[in-house]
């Protein structure tokens, strides 16, 4: 009953993996580079989850340093990614990944 | 360095300067350059009749020599041969000098002579110029003091001569005959050089003087036999240059050259030098070698002189004639007449040169008509010709008043000497055949005479020949006119020298005269004590001092036979001192009892021969004239009557076809059986090889097609095929790339955890 009375670090681990596989399963199937930006931040904000807990459970700040860093990496890798989205829209028309490979040739 | 031999370099090399000057710039110069040819000629027949008026007149002394040498090349120690060194030298002795001025003299002439004869030819300025590398080389001869240098020269006159018979090369007759004589004297050659390798391989030395030293000491150490061989084999140089049976051959082809070249090159000075070679070398021959050599020379002379008396073209006749009297030089030679056969040498010289001269004045004055058989009646048309040639006949056929009387019979003399004192038999061979050649000697040269100047012109009797007419269409009428004084004055300054007067006061003693005086038969340098080696029989009895009867009473003949000519001399003393000549007679004692007694019975047989050789001469131009001037017998009709020995005589004894069908079939034989070895065996070799080769390059191309290029291929096609299935995976699309990312790690992780299980 420990699981369910006591809220601990395997629940915040269980709630990081879920959320980590919500993210990989949207930048592996769906079709809109923007759909798979935001898998990929689900994936980011998982793996913050990770650090946050470690941090509590382990009583050091690097972990909160470490989320911080991702937030900011996040961001910039936001605006990076939507940068080559719009580019990639301009240059096929579309944003859907599975009609882009031309990289095969 | 003595003046003489300052003197005798610069007569040595002028001629060579006149070939180098005139063989370059021949075209360039006005009348082919002949002026310097006869220019420098004539300073070096001055400087040689200095040199001769200096040794032969002022000092007069038998054994005046004065030698030079220089080393030419120092080869240090060779090994297997020791230490090689080859030296360059001059000899000049009273046979030197009086072979300088004769040389010098009779090519002066025949350059004078050429001017006339030689007009409007093609090559006029060449010939010259041919002329003066001869006279070069001819003088080299007579200068060299060692064997190196005298064979030197020996080719260059074999070249000069080649380069002057082929003179009319576009003539296929001529080109042949040069060839021939080129060939031919190769083969002497040959044995002259094998001569002069086993005396180098005893003494280490070239020179003459050294050798005879050398031989004299004893220092032959290999038996007689050896140094007999020795002798014959530089003998057979002079047999290829002299024209000696059996390489007799080329001289009468040789006649195709000009005939100024036939007189100075095919009578008077090349061919002779065989004989002075002989006489230079004549210490060191054996009595062996010098039995070879006389039968040699005897043989020569008989059998050229039949061969003369058939043929129709005048200068056949002297060509055959001249190989007769070198036979008489040689024959005088071997049977030790050492200075008989040199005289006979000089004195041929000037009288068969006249000869020669004298035939190609008729030649010219006839355009070029050489058979006898349509001349005759000249003497009227060409009386200076006429003279000089009749002088020079009598002197060849040896009547008395003339040069080559007293030459001829000092030889004879020597033989029948010589066949005494070697006891008869078979050894009179020599003398006799001697004898019968003088008569035939006179018989053809009566022929000559009477058919070239008496009787009627047979000019028109020549069958016509249509090619001959067409060159010369008109020339058969020309008037046949005396030749210019460019070409008689040799004539006559020839015919002079082959008068008695010019060599001894007395006419029928040439001993007394001043050649058999400075000319004296060296000592031989072979003692008779080494002919102990000679090969057992009666030959060596007669030499061997350890055989006491025979060879006793042979040295005790020889004795009684040099006492004798000692009270001989003397009688001939008293008798001389009315001409106040030296005593000549006497001339050297000598050391070898042989040797002495040869020169006692020569001197003994002097009245002898004589007598046969006049009546023998007497007889050959007494058939002479019965033949041709009387008409008492017809000669055609003789011919008919003996026909077998006629065409025999006629066809040369058949000697060319001899040769024809045994050396130069067989050497064409044996060049066929090279050339099927050549053709079949060597060359089936390379090919084999070759063949061998073309498989094993082929078996070497499938290596490398098939193994290596295959294995390059096979490498090429794997990468290519397995890039051909990798490419499949890269499909360009993103997400299948992180779907294997995702793989390869979730992997990774599986395996990271198995891995923490232990």
């Amino acid at each position: 009953m420990d699981v369910v009375t006591h809220i601990g670090l395997t629940h915040y681990l269980v709630i990081s993996a879920m959320l980590f596989a919500f993210g990989l399963f949207a930048v592996v199937t769906r079709k809109n580079a923007i759909v798979i930006l935001m898998g990929v931040e689900l994936m980011l904000n998982a793996a913050n989850i990770n650090f946050l807990a470690f941090s509590k459970y382990n009583g050091g700040m690097e972990g909160v340093m470490f989320s911080l860093f991702v937030i900011v990496l996040a961001a910039a890798e936001a605006a990076i990614a939507l940068a080559i989205i719009i580019n990639i829209y301009k240059t096929f028309n579309t944003v859907d990944v599975s009609s882009i490979d031309s990289m095969k040739e | 360095m003595h003046s003489f031999i300052q003197l005798s370099i610069l007569v040595l090399l002028l001629p060579l300067l006149s070939f180098v000057l005139l063989i370059f710039f021949n075209r360039r110069l006005p009348r082919g350059g002949d002026f310097i040819g006869i220019g420098l000629l004539g300073a070096t027949f001055s400087i040689a009749a200095y040199l001769f008026w200096q040794v032969v007149v002022v000092a007069y002394d038998p054994a005046f020599r004065i030698a030079w040498d220089f080393t030419w090349i120092d080869f240090g120690n060779v090994p297997g041969v020791g230490p090689l060194e080859i030296k360059m030298g001059i000899m000049i002795d009273n046979l030197t000098v009086i072979m300088l001025a004769m040389v010098t003299l009779i090519s002066l002439l025949v350059h004078i002579y050429s001017t006339g004869y030689m007009h409007g030819e093609t090559y006029y300025g060449r010939f010259f110029a041919y002329l003066g590398i001869f006279t070069f080389s001819m003088l080299g001869i007579v200068l060299s003091d060692n064997l190196f240098a005298i064979y030197i020269f020996w080719e260059l006159v074999g070249l000069s001569s080649y380069l002057l018979i082929g003179f009319y090369f576009h003539k296929d007759s001529a080109a042949d005959a040069q060839k021939k004589a080129f060939l031919t004297n190769r083969v002497g050659d040959i044995g002259m050089w094998l001569g002069i390798l086993i005396l180098y391989s005893q003494f280490h030395t070239f020179g003459y003087e050294e050798i005879f030293q050398h031989i004299k000491a004893g220092e032959f150490h290999m038996s007689q036999a050896w140094l007999t061989a020795a002798g014959i084999l530089l003998f057979m140089g002079c047999v290829g240059k002299s024209a000696q049976f059996p390489l007799h051959v080329w001289l009468p082809d040789a006649m195709e050259g000009p005939t100024p070249v036939s007189a100075l090159i095919h009578a008077a000075t090349m061919v002779a030098a065989g004989v002075y070679f002989v006489g230079r070398i004549f210490p060191i021959l054996t009595p062996d070698a010098l039995m070879v050599i006389a039968f040699v020379g005897a043989f020569t002379a008989f059998m050229a002189a039949t061969i003369a008396i058939t043929q129709h073209d005048i200068k056949r006749v002297l060509a055959y004639s001249t190989v007769s009297q070198l036979g008489y030089m040689v024959l005088g030679l071997g049977v030790g007449a050492y200075s008989a056969g040199l005289f006979h040498l000089l004195t041929h010289a000037f009288f068969k040169a006249c000869l020669f001269l004298g035939s190609g004045a008729i030649i010219h004055a006839m355009h070029h008509e050489q058979d006898m058989r349509w001349m005759g009646g000249l003497w009227k048309k060409m009386p200076w010709t006429f003279a000089t040639f009749t002088i020079a006949t009598l002197a060849l056929a040896g009547l008395p008043l003339t040069s080559g009387f007293m030459s001829k019979d000092a030889i004879l003399a020597g033989a029948l000497g010589y066949a005494e004192v070697e006891g008869g038999g078979l050894f009179y061979l020599i003398p006799v055949l001697g004898f019968f050649s003088a008569m035939l000697t006179a018989f053809y040269m009566g022929r000559q005479i009477w058919l070239v100047f008496f009787g009627q012109s047979r000019t028109h009797l020549k069958p016509a020949d249509p090619h001959h007419h067409d060159e010369h269409g008109h020339e058969g009428h020309h008037e046949v006119h005396e030749v210019a004084w460019n070409m008689r004055l040799p004539l006559v300054v020839l015919a002079t020298l082959s008068v008695f007067a010019v060599y001894s006061p007395d006419p029928l003693d040439g001993a007394k005269g001043w050649f058999m005086h400075l000319v004296q038969t060296p000592q031989t340098a072979v003692l008779a004590t080494t002919s102990h080696d000679a090969p057992a029989g009666d030959h060596a009895i007669l030499h061997d001092p350890a055989s006491p009867t025979v060879a006793g009473a042979h040295h005790a003949g020889a004795a009684g036979l040099l006492a004798e000519a000692e009270v001989h001399a003397d009688v001939h003393h008293v008798t001389d001192a009315v001409h106040g000549a030296d005593d000549a007679h006497h001339g050297p004692t000598f050391d070898d009892p042989r040797q002495a007694a040869i020169a006692h019975a020569a001197h003994a047989n002097h009245y002898n021969a004589i007598t046969y050789s006049t009546i023998m001469v007497a007889s050959g131009i007494t058939l002479a004239l019965i033949f041709y001037v009387f008409g008492f017998i017809s000669p055609e009709k003789t011919a008919q009557r003996i026909r077998p020995l006629y065409l025999y005589s006629f066809n040369k004894w058949y000697w060319d076809e001899i040769y024809n069908a045994t050396f130069i079939r067989g050497s064409l034989l044996l060049a066929r059986i090279f050339s099927w070895f050549d053709s079949n065996i060597i060359d089936g070799v390379v090919n084999g090889v070759g063949a061998l080769v073309r498989r094993l390059g082929r078996m070497s191309g499938n290596i490398d097609r098939y193994i290596v290029d295959g294995a390059v291929n096979f490498t090429a096609f794997f990468v290519q095929s397995s890039g051909a299935i990798l490419k499949k995976a890269q499909t360009g699309k993103v997400q299948t790339y992180v779907v294997m990312v995702l793989l390869a790690v979730t992997a990774y992780v599986i395996y990271y955890i198995l891995q923490l299980q232990p």
